[in-house]
């Protein structure tokens, strides 16, 4: 049989559903192999990313996560939860995570600083971002935002280092009540220690950023006095001594 | 016989630009290159694009229905460079981050398509494979030279580094901003495609 006859021609309708149909089978087995075989290496990359942003908050080195970071969970109440599977992996889920009522606490073993991952809505898409506070549980100590699909050039401007930098010593708690952060649309006012100036033509990805700051750190308020408390009963055992 | 089939692989380097005389693969030109690494990563993606491309629908060309000749097309480059994300994404993540919708509108860049459509399927495998990789270079050299430009200029790096001496900056020298933006890379395009015109006269119009 010569090669024109089979199938009725390289024309026929016979022919051309024959020839489609091993095309995308034979793609679509090689797209899932490749898929699956480069999966374990991009799943690595993007915790590793997770990792850098965590340390870069801190303004540490790349790299450093595991040699400074503890990472645990915390619960409603502040006690520490134990769980199965690894802690930076639930950053994938961190929304569910925060539903759940487990929050996720990123401990600078040497210092006592913490960093703690946020999740919320922008304007189009999901904001995310670490927030990293000095050992006083309220300065903060810098700030990372990203984003999915904020509009480049105005809510986008929440991922510049620029944007972030006014962040860097503002504090989260008024005399023991916690306040979060104002993102004030025409500018924080002068020497306002809980507000940053919000995005220009950024208007909902800046009350989306404020909203996040505010939600996701005020889970973690029970665990700060519990560890506060904690810190004072051992500065007066000290002085009792 | 020998000559024709290397020239397939030389010409689109020199005189036969497909970014500078066919103008295609623009929008891709002027959205990668603020910076030389990505400029050279996304140029290398489009030539292993190009070339596989070329060289599976060349292999294919016999057997494919005219009617759904497009759609096989389409069917292929969409393969391959759904493969190179895959590897860009394992293998220099930075980077595909910086690129990222870009890679994915390899499929739509019209060099590819183009080659196929005007060359691959009307040619042997081997001169097809050298026309993918010649022109695949030949957008390559164009992006990586805008790169090369609006980095340095730009933001007074090469690949990251600083080579703006400190002490021009003390004297007074800023980074051109505009450089950062898309309209610079139109210029730069425009003055490589005023050069080449130069040295090739007959791809003057009257």
């Amino acid at each position: 049989m010569s090669k024109k006859e089979f199938l009725g021609g390289k024309n026929s309708n016979a022919y051309i559903v024959f020839y489609s149909t091993v095309m995308v089978v034979i793609v679509a087995l090689l797209l899932a192999f490749t898929s699956l075989s480069l999966k374990d290496k991009q799943q690595a990359n993007e915790i590793n990313e997770k990792k850098n942003a965590i340390v870069a908050s801190l303004g540490l080195e790349k790299g450093s996560y595991d040699s400074v970071i503890d990472a645990y969970v915390v619960n409603a109440a502040g006690e520490k939860v134990t769980i199965e599977d690894d802690v930076i992996k639930r950053l994938n889920k961190l929304a569910d995570s925060y539903a759940a009522g487990e929050y996720i606490v990123f401990e600078n073993k040497a210092t006592g600083e913490f960093v703690l991952p946020l999740i919320g809505k922008g304007l189009w898409n999901d904001i995310w971002g670490y927030v990293a506070l000095e050992s006083d549980l309220s300065t903060i100590k810098g700030a990372i935002f990203d984003h999915a699909g904020e509009t480049p050039g105005l809510g986008a401007e929440i991922a510049t280092p620029k944007y972030q930098a006014q962040f860097v010593g503002k504090t989260i708690y008024q005399d023991g009540q916690f306040v979060g952060i104002d993102v004030v649309k025409g500018g924080a006012p002068e020497g306002d220690n809980h507000a940053v100036d919000a995005v220009t033509g950024g208007t909902k990805t800046s009350d989306g950023l404020e909203n996040m700051i505010k939600d996701c750190l005020q889970c973690y308020d029970a665990f700060f006095k519990a560890l506060t408390a904690a810190n004072q009963e051992v500065v007066e055992t000290v002085n009792a001594e | 016989m020998k000559n024709k089939t290397f020239q397939s692989l030389t010409n689109p380097l020199a005189k036969n630009n497909p970014v500078l005389v066919q103008i295609l693969g623009i929008c891709s030109a002027l959205a990668v290159t603020t910076q030389l690494k990505p400029a050279l990563v996304m140029g290398l993606s489009v030539v292993a694009v190009c070339a596989f491309s070329n060289l599976i629908l060349s292999l294919l060309r016999n057997t494919i229905p005219d009617r759904i000749r497009i759609i096989v097309q389409l069917v292929v480059i969409a393969a391959l460079v759904t493969v190179v994300n895959d590897v860009l994404k394992a293998y220099v993540y930075d980077v595909s981050k910086q690129l990222s919708v870009y890679v994915g509108l390899i499929i739509t860049n019209c060099i590819i398509m183009g080659r196929v459509e005007a060359f691959a399927l009307s040619n042997k495998p081997l001169p097809s494979l050298l026309d993918g990789i010649g022109n695949g270079l030949g957008y390559g050299a164009v992006l990586v030279i805008i790169g090369f430009v609006r980095e340095l200029f730009g933001s007074g790096t090469l690949f990251g580094y600083q080579v703006v001496p400190e002490c021009l900056y003390e004297a007074g020298y800023v980074n051109n901003g505009l450089m950062l933006f898309p309209p610079s890379a139109l210029i730069i395009v425009d003055i490589i495609i005023w050069v080449h015109r130069n040295a090739n006269k007959d791809l003057q119009e009257k």
